[in-house]
C-alpha cells in the first residue's frame, strides 16, 4: 500500500497549518512567557512562568473557570441528547420531515451576535419572555440582571441554538449505518428500542464522539454571547475564561497574560478531548 | 449494488400517510414552534422601524417595509453580499476538497501515528481565536495579504472541524467496497474518486453547509484583515450600517439579519437532500 | 510628406497638453468610527484645501474597533491618523507609541477643552475632537401628572429624590428615577457624577494614591443606593427604552437619546438638565466626561499630514458638523454653545454646558482596572451584598493596590 498517496492526501493540512497555524500558535506560546503589550513602545520582556503563576493565583481566573465549567457541564449533555433525539425523530420518512429539519436548523443560521441581541431583548425584565410568563401567572425573574439566573439564561439560549446544528451532524452519521442491519434485526424480531440500543447507538459512536468533542471545545470558548448580553456581569457571574482573556488582551492590552490564560484553557481542553476520545472513541461495531 | 439502484429502491417506498405522521407532529410541533419564536420576534421588529427594539410596540404598531427599503437602498449592500458570496463559495469548495482527502486518509488510518495526527489537528481548534488574532494579523501583514480577498479565503481553506467530521464519518464506513476495488487492481486515487467519494456525499454535504455557515457569518477576521469598503463582507458591513456608539438600529439590523440568513438557508436547502440520500441502503449487496 | 508630419506634430502637441505632469497623489490613511456620510464631506473639503492629497478613510465598528487598532499597532501597519476613545487613551499614553504633538497643537490649547484626555505631564499626544457627557433627562408629562413644575427640573439631590418619589407614586408601571444596574463601562459613568459632585475624589493629584474612601463618596453611594426606592434598576438600554416609552420620569443618560427619541418617540415631551448637585450651596453639577481624540503614531508614515488633517477636523465648524449629525457627542470647542446650532437646539446645548462642570477620569495607566474595581464594589452594594461604607472601603483598598503598580 503506497504511503505516498497518504502523505499527499495529508499535505493540504500540513501546508495550511505551516503557513497560518504554526506561527500564531508558537507566537502565543512565546508571548505567554513575556509581558508583551503591543501598545507599549518598549519591547516585550521575558518573565518566565510569571503569567501562569499570576493566573493560578488570580481569583478572577478561577471564577471564570468555574463559570465556564458550569456552562459546559450544563449544556453539553442537554444539547447532545436533544440533537440526537431530534435527528432520530426526523430521519425516518414522514410528511413534513423537511419542514422540521429546516426549522430546527434555523437557529444556527443567524449570526451569534444578532441572536444574542435578540435574546437580550427577550430576556429584558420588561421583555417578551417575562410578558409571557406574567400572562401565565408564573414568576418573572430578572434573567440577565440576576446573578443567579444570568448564566443559566445564556445556557438556555446556547442549547436552543446549538441543538439543530448538531442534529444535522447526527443525521449524516445516521445515514452511514447500512439499512440491512435494521432489516436483519427486524427479521429476528428486534423491537425499535432494541435496534436503537444495539445497532444505532454503537454505530453512531464516531459521530457522537465528534459532537461531544467539538461541542465541548466550542463551549469552553464561549465569548460572543457574554460580550453582547452581559459583559461578564452581574457580579462577574457570566465571565467565561475567553471573555476574561479578551478583556486582558483588548482592554488592558496585556497580550502576555491573555496568551497564558489561553494556553491554560488549551491544556484543559486537550485533556478533556483526550478523555472523551478514550471513553467514547472505541471502534464502531454493532453489538449482537 | 450501485448507489443509484439503492436510491431507486428507497424512492419506491412512499412516505407514510398523514395519520401515521401525526404522532411525530404532536411532540415535534410544539418544539419547533419554541425554536421559531425568536424569529417571529426578529421579523416583527424588522417591520417596525419606530419600535426601538420593543416587541410589544412592534407587534402593536403599524408595520412597514421601510427598513428593508433602506437596506436595499444602501449603496454598499450589494457589494457586501457579493463579497460574502464569493468568499464563502471559495472557502466551501476548498474545505470540501481538503476535508475529503485529509479526513479520508485519517479515517482509514493510512498514516503512522494517525491518532496523534487527529488529536493534533483537533487541537488547533482549542486555542481561542481572540489570542490567535494578533499573530495571524502579523502573518498576513508580512505576507502582504492584508486587504485582499486572499486574506479572507486562504487562512480558512483547510478546516480542522471539517476534517475531523469526515474522519469520524469514514470510520463508520464499511471497508469492504474499497477492498473489493483494490483486489480488482484499482489505484488509490481511483478508489477514492469512484468508490469513496460517492459514499461520502452525506458528510460532505454537511461540510458544505457548515463551512458556508461559519464563513458567511464570520465577523472578527474579515473585520481586521480587510480595511477597504470594497472588500467588506456582509456581517461587518451590517454592523457598520446599523450600530452606532451606544445604540443599535434594531429594525435595520433585524431586516439585515433576515436578509443575511437567506443565502445560508438556501445552501442548507440545497445540500440537505444529500444528507439523507439513502445511498447506503443495500450497499452491502 | 509635410502634411502627415504636421498632423503628427499637432497630434503630439495635443496629447502632451492633455496630460500635464501631475504630482502623484499623497495618500493619508485615517481610521475613525463615524458613518461615512457624515465624515466624507469633511474629508473632501480637506482634499480641496490640500491639492495632491487623498484621504483614505476606513470606518471601524464601535464594538470591536479597538481590536483592529491593537493588531495594527502590533504589526506596525498603523494608520496615519486614528480616532481613539477616551477609554483606551490611558494605556496608549503609557505605552509611548503615540506621536508627540506638543509643538504642533500648542496654539489650539485655549480653543479646545478635553486636553486631559491626551496629555501626560507637559507633553500632548493628540487633539480632542468631540466629547461626550451625561445629563439628566426628565419627562415633562410625568412631571405634570405628579404635580411637579416641569419648568423647574431638580437641581439638588433632595429635589431629585422628591421628584422621583412623586413620580414613583403614580404607579401602573411608571417609575421615578432610573438607577443603573451593574454594567461594565457604564456603571461608573452613572455613579461617579454623584461622587464628584459631592466633592469626592478617586486618586490623589499625583495619581500615586487612592483617596476614594471619604465621607463625600460614602454619602454619594448611600444616596445612589437610596434612589432604588424611588426608581427602577436596569441596564442602560432598558432604562433608555423605559424613558422613551414614557414610563420613566428621570434618567441620567447620554446625548444619543436625542436621535432615538426623535425617531421612536417624537411625541415625547421631555427636558434636559444638568446633573443635580448635593445642595444649593454645596458641591457641583458634576458629570462624567469622555471623548474621542485624534492621534498619530510614531510608526505612521505621514505624521505631518496627519497633524494637518487633525487640525482641520477640530476646527469649530467641522467638529460641529460631526456633533450635529451624530448628536451623541458635542464638539470639544470651547464656547460651542454660542453657535447657531446649539442656540437652535437648547436641549442639546445643556450637554455643552454640562462640560463646564464635568470631570474626566484620571489618566492612570491602569485606570481600566481601577474603574472595574469601583464598578465591582458599587455593584456589590447595589445587590445588597455590602453596605455603602464597606463598598467604598473595599474599593479604596483595591485602588490603593492598583495605584501602587504601574
Amino acid at each position: 500500500m503506497p504511503r505516498a498517496t497518504s502523505w499527499a492526501f495529508l499535505s493540504p493540512w500540513v501546508l495550511a497549518f505551516g503557513l497560518f497555524g504554526l506561527y500564531p500558535f508558537a507566537f502565543s506560546l512565546f508571548a505567554s512567557f513575556t509581558d508583551y503589550s503591543p501598545v507599549r513602545a518598549e519591547g516585550a520582556r521575558f518573565v518566565g512562568l510569571a503569567n501562569y503563576a499570576r493566573a493560578l493565583h488570580d481569583p478572577a481566573f478561577w471564577s471564570a473557570l468555574g463559570n465556564t465549567a458550569f456552562f459546559v457541564v450544563g449544556t453539553i449533555p442537554l444539547t447532545t441528547a436533544l440533537a440526537l433525539a431530534l435527528a432520530l425523530a426526523v430521519q425516518p420518512a414522514f410528511r413534513g420531515r423537511s419542514l422540521f429539519r429546516t426549522g430546527f436548523f434555523l437557529p444556527s443560521v443567524v449570526s451569534v451576535v444578532v441572536l444574542s441581541l435578540v435574546f437580550k431583548g427577550l430576556y429584558a425584565p420588561n421583555g417578551s419572555l417575562n410578558g409571557l410568563l406574567a400572562a401565565l401567572h408564573l414568576p418573572t425573574p430578572a434573567w440577565l440582571l440576576d446573578p443567579d439566573t444570568a448564566l443559566p439564561a445564556i445556557m438556555a439560549m446556547d442549547v436552543w441554538s446549538a441543538s439543530g446544528y448538531y442534529m444535522v451532524i447526527f443525521l449524516a452519521g445516521l445515514e452511514a449505518i447500512p439499512r440491512d442491519l435494521y432489516d436483519a434485526a427486524r427479521l429476528e424480531g428486534a423491537t425499535a428500542r432494541d435496534q436503537l440500543v444495539h445497532i444505532t447507538l454503537p454505530l453512531l459512536r464516531p459521530t457522537l464522539l465528534f459532537v461531544l468533542v467539538v461541542n465541548t471545545i466550542r463551549s469552553l470558548q464561549i465569548f460572543a454571547e457574554v460580550f453582547v448580553m452581559t459583559r461578564g456581569g452581574p457580579l462577574h457571574r457570566t465571565t467565561t475564561v475567553v471573555y476574561y482573556l479578551y478583556e486582558q488582551a483588548f482592554y488592558r492590552f496585556d497580550l502576555g497574560y491573555a496568551s497564558a490564560l489561553a494556553y491554560l484553557l488549551f491544556v484543559l481542553t486537550l485533556a478533556l478531548a483526550w478523555l472523551q476520545m478514550r471513553a467514547v472513541g472505541r471502534p464502531a461495531e454493532a453489538s449482537a | 449494488m450501485s448507489g443509484e439502484a439503492a436510491a431507486v429502491e428507497l424512492r419506491a417506498t412512499a412516505p407514510p400517510a398523514w395519520g401515521a405522521s401525526l404522532g411525530r407532529w404532536l411532540w415535534l410541533g410544539p418544539l419547533l414552534l419554541t425554536m421559531l419564536l425568536p424569529f417571529v420576534w426578529m421579523a416583527t421588529i424588522s417591520l417596525a422601524p419606530r419600535s426601538g427594539g420593543s416587541f410589544a410596540r412592534a407587534a402593536a404598531g403599524p408595520w412597514d417595509l421601510s427598513s428593508y427599503r433602506a437596506l436595499f437602498a444602501s449603496a454598499h449592500l450589494g457589494r457586501y453580499l457579493l463579497n460574502s458570496a464569493a468568499v464563502a463559495t471559495a472557502v466551501v469548495l476548498l474545505n470540501v476538497a481538503t476535508a475529503a482527502t485529509v479526513g479520508y486518509v485519517l479515517g482509514r488510518r493510512r498514516v503512522p501515528g494517525e491518532k496523534l495526527w487527529t488529536l493534533g489537528i483537533v487541537a488547533t481548534l482549542m486555542l481561542p481565536k481572540q489570542v490567535l488574532m494578533v499573530p495571524l494579523y502579523l502573518v498576513m501583514a508580512r505576507l502582504h495579504l492584508l486587504d485582499t480577498y486572499a486574506a479572507l479565503v486562504l487562512p480558512f481553506a483547510v478546516d480542522a472541524f471539517s476534517i475531523f467530521l469526515v474522519r469520524q464519518y469514514v470510520l463508520g464506513l464499511p471497508i469492504e467496497l474499497e477492498e473489493a476495488a483494490r483486489v480488482d487492481g484499482a489505484s488509490d486515487w481511483a478508489i477514492f474518486r469512484a468508490v469513496v467519494l460517492p459514499l461520502m456525499k452525506p458528510v460532505l454535504a454537511v461540510v458544505a453547509i457548515q463551512s458556508f455557515l461559519t464563513n458567511w457569518n464570520s465577523f472578527l477576521f474579515p473585520l481586521i484583515f480587510v480595511d477597504s469598503d470594497r472588500l467588506r463582507t456582509l456581517p461587518v458591513g451590517l454592523a457598520l450600517l446599523s450600530q452606532t456608539e451606544h445604540s443599535v438600529d434594531w429594525s435595520f439590523l433585524m431586516a439585515g439579519s433576515t436578509v443575511a440568513s437567506l443565502p445560508v438557508l438556501a445552501v442548507f436547502l440545497l445540500f440537505q437532500r444529500h444528507i439523507l440520500s439513502g445511498l447506503l441502503a443495500g450497499a452491502e449487496k | 510628406m509635410k502634411r502627415p508630419a504636421r498632423w503628427v506634430a499637432a497630434a503630439l502637441a495635443a496629447v502632451l497638453s492633455c496630460a500635464p505632469a501631475r504630482k502623484p497623489a499623497e495618500e493619508i490613511v485615517f481610521w475613525q468610527f463615524w458613518p461615512a456620510e457624515v465624515v466624507t464631506p469633511l474629508l473632501e473639503e480637506f482634499e480641496r484645501e490640500h491639492p495632491g492629497v487623498k484621504v483614505r478613510m476606513e470606518q471601524l465598528t464601535w464594538q470591536s474597533g479597538q481590536e483592529k487598532i491593537v493588531a495594527a499597532v502590533a504589526a506596525g501597519t498603523v494608520p496615519d491618523l486614528c480616532e481613539i476613545g477616551s477609554t483606551w487613551m490611558p494605556r496608549l499614553l503609557a505605552g509611548g507609541r503615540l506621536a508627540d504633538w506638543s509643538a504642533g497643537v500648542a496654539d489650539l490649547k485655549p480653543a479646545l477643552r478635553g486636553w486631559e484626555l491626551c496629555t501626560v505631564g507637559d507633553a500632548i499626544y493628540g487633539v480632542p475632537w468631540v466629547l461626550g457627557t451625561r445629563a439628566l433627562f426628565f419627562n415633562k408629562t410625568l412631571f405634570a401628572r405628579a404635580r411637579l413644575d416641569s419648568t423647574r427640573p431638580p437641581e439638588t439631590w433632595v429635589d431629585l429624590q422628591r421628584a422621583a418619589a412623586a413620580i414613583q407614586r403614580l404607579g401602573h408601571g411608571v417609575h421615578g428615577c432610573g438607577v443603573q444596574a451593574g454594567e461594565r463601562y457604564v456603571l461608573s459613568k452613572k455613579f461617579l457624577p454623584f461622587a464628584w459632585g459631592n466633592g469626592g475624589e478617586i486618586l490623589s493629584e499625583d495619581l500615586k494614591h487612592a483617596v476614594f474612601d471619604s465621607p463625600a463618596n460614602r454619602e454619594a453611594l448611600e444616596f445612589y443606593l437610596g434612589l432604588r426606592r424611588v426608581g427602577m434598576i436596569a441596564q442602560q438600554d432598558a432604562l433608555d427604552r423605559e424613558f422613551k416609552e414614557g414610563r420613566l420620569g428621570l434618567a441620567i443618560s447620554g446625548a444619543w437619546l436625542f436621535r432615538q427619541i426623535a425617531k421612536e418617540a417624537p411625541a415625547l415631551r421631555y427636558g434636559v438638565a444638568l446633573v443635580p448637585r448635593p445642595a444649593n450651596e454645596r458641591g457641583a453639577h458634576a458629570s462624567w466626561a469622555g471623548g474621542e481624540v485624534l492621534v498619530s503614531f510614531n510608526d505612521a508614515k505621514r505624521k505631518q499630514l496627519a497633524l494637518e488633517l487633525a487640525r482641520f477636523l477640530v476646527r469649530p465648524e467641522n467638529a460641529l458638523a460631526l456633533a450635529g449629525a451624530a448628536k451623541s457627542v458635542q464638539p470639544a470647542t470651547v464656547g460651542a454653545d454660542t453657535s447657531a446650532y446649539y442656540r437652535a437646539h437648547p436641549l442639546e446645548a445643556v450637554f455643552v454646558r454640562q462640560f463646564e462642570t464635568a470631570r474626566f477620569t484620571p489618566n492612570h495607566p491602569v485606570w481600566g482596572d481601577m474603574e472595574a474595581a469601583i464598578e465591582d464594589e458599587v455593584e456589590q452594594a447595589l445587590y445588597d451584598r455590602k453596605s455603602a461604607a464597606r463598598a467604598v472601603e473595599d474599593a479604596q483598598a483595591r485602588l490603593e493596590e492598583l495605584a501602587g503598580k504601574k
